[in-house]
């Protein structure tokens, strides 16, 4: 279960409003974290960092490809493949986890980006009973953060 | 002046090559001619090689050869190379790691269009 604080998890809402602020001009909607059991809001790409050090887990990114088509375009990017669209999950997850390290520090380390379509294979299995679940919603999408880290004893 | 982009992530190298292009047209930036655009700090370290350029971005979280390891090898083969990091590594001792590493600059990602241009621009009129 993770067992970040309130305070720890503003962290995370705060780098993903961020991100969409900047990257597109406009802002997203960052709903309240809650804490899941199991269900968690997968999307069409989902873009993985696995955290390690002082810390353990994964932070999800999962978006719908209609909503990273839309960014992209946003971002001036004609490319739109399924390779732009991986990219995509994963450069923002890497990007709110490299945030992150503002407040947790360099003994928060980061993998580079894992990105799949679909649900991740290892999701089941890595994901543990618990974990908090931010849901962002931009124009009328809706993508979910899933928050899966814990400090280690 | 001659510029090479590196990032593992595709859109970011197409973002930042559009804003200096885009900048350069708009009489934001002097001209900067990109040279070539890396994946990671092996292909970086190769393409400098070839290019000669005069500066260029670096990302920090690169799979080979990560962008620290990457800013010590072009500078020992270069010097006077101006290297600008963009990176979503907030925390300082990593910012203060690139910069004693031989970088010059350092913007954080997430970055607006003018954050770029303007952190170019700082280092181009050094």
């Amino acid at each position: 279960m993770s067992d970040l604080s309130e305070k720890d998890i503003d962290v995370f809402i705060e780098a993903v409003g961020d991100y969409f602020k900047k990257t597109t001009q406009e802002a997203a909607s960052v709903g309240v974290a809650y804490l899941a059991r199991n269900a968690f809001p997968m999307n069409d790409f989902t873009g993985m960092i696995k955290v390690s050090a002082d810390y353990d887990g994964i932070l999800y990114f999962s978006a719908p490809s209609a909503m990273l088509r839309h960014l992209l375009t946003v971002m001036k990017e004609t490319n739109q493949s399924d390779e732009n669209l991986l990219d995509a999950v994963g450069e923002i997850a890497n990007t709110i986890s490299g945030n992150a390290r503002k407040y947790f520090g360099e003994n928060m380390v980061i993998s580079i980006p894992e990105k799949v379509a679909g649900l991740p294979s290892s999701f089941n299995q890595q994901a543990r009973y618990y974990a908090y679940v931010i849901i962002i919603k931009w124009k009328h999408y809706s993508a979910s953060l899933i928050v899966d880290i814990s400090r280690k004893r | 002046m001659k510029l090479m982009i590196v990032d593992d992530s595709n859109i970011i190298r197409n973002r930042i090559a559009r804003i200096a292009s885009d900048s350069f047209l708009n009489q934001k930036l002097p001209n900067i001619e990109i040279v070539g655009a890396a994946a990671s700090g092996v292909e970086a370290h190769a393409l400098f090689l070839k290019t000669r350029p005069e500066i260029v971005t670096m990302d920090l979280t690169m799979p080979e050869m990560d962008g620290v390891e990457c800013t010590t090898l072009l500078t020992q083969v270069d010097p006077q190379v101006k290297i600008l990091i963009i990176s979503a590594l907030s925390d300082k001792a990593t910012a203060i790691q690139a910069l004693m590493n031989g970088a010059e600059g350092f913007l954080y990602k997430p970055f607006t269009d003018d954050e770029l241009i303007n952190a170019l621009l700082e280092l181009v009129e050094e």
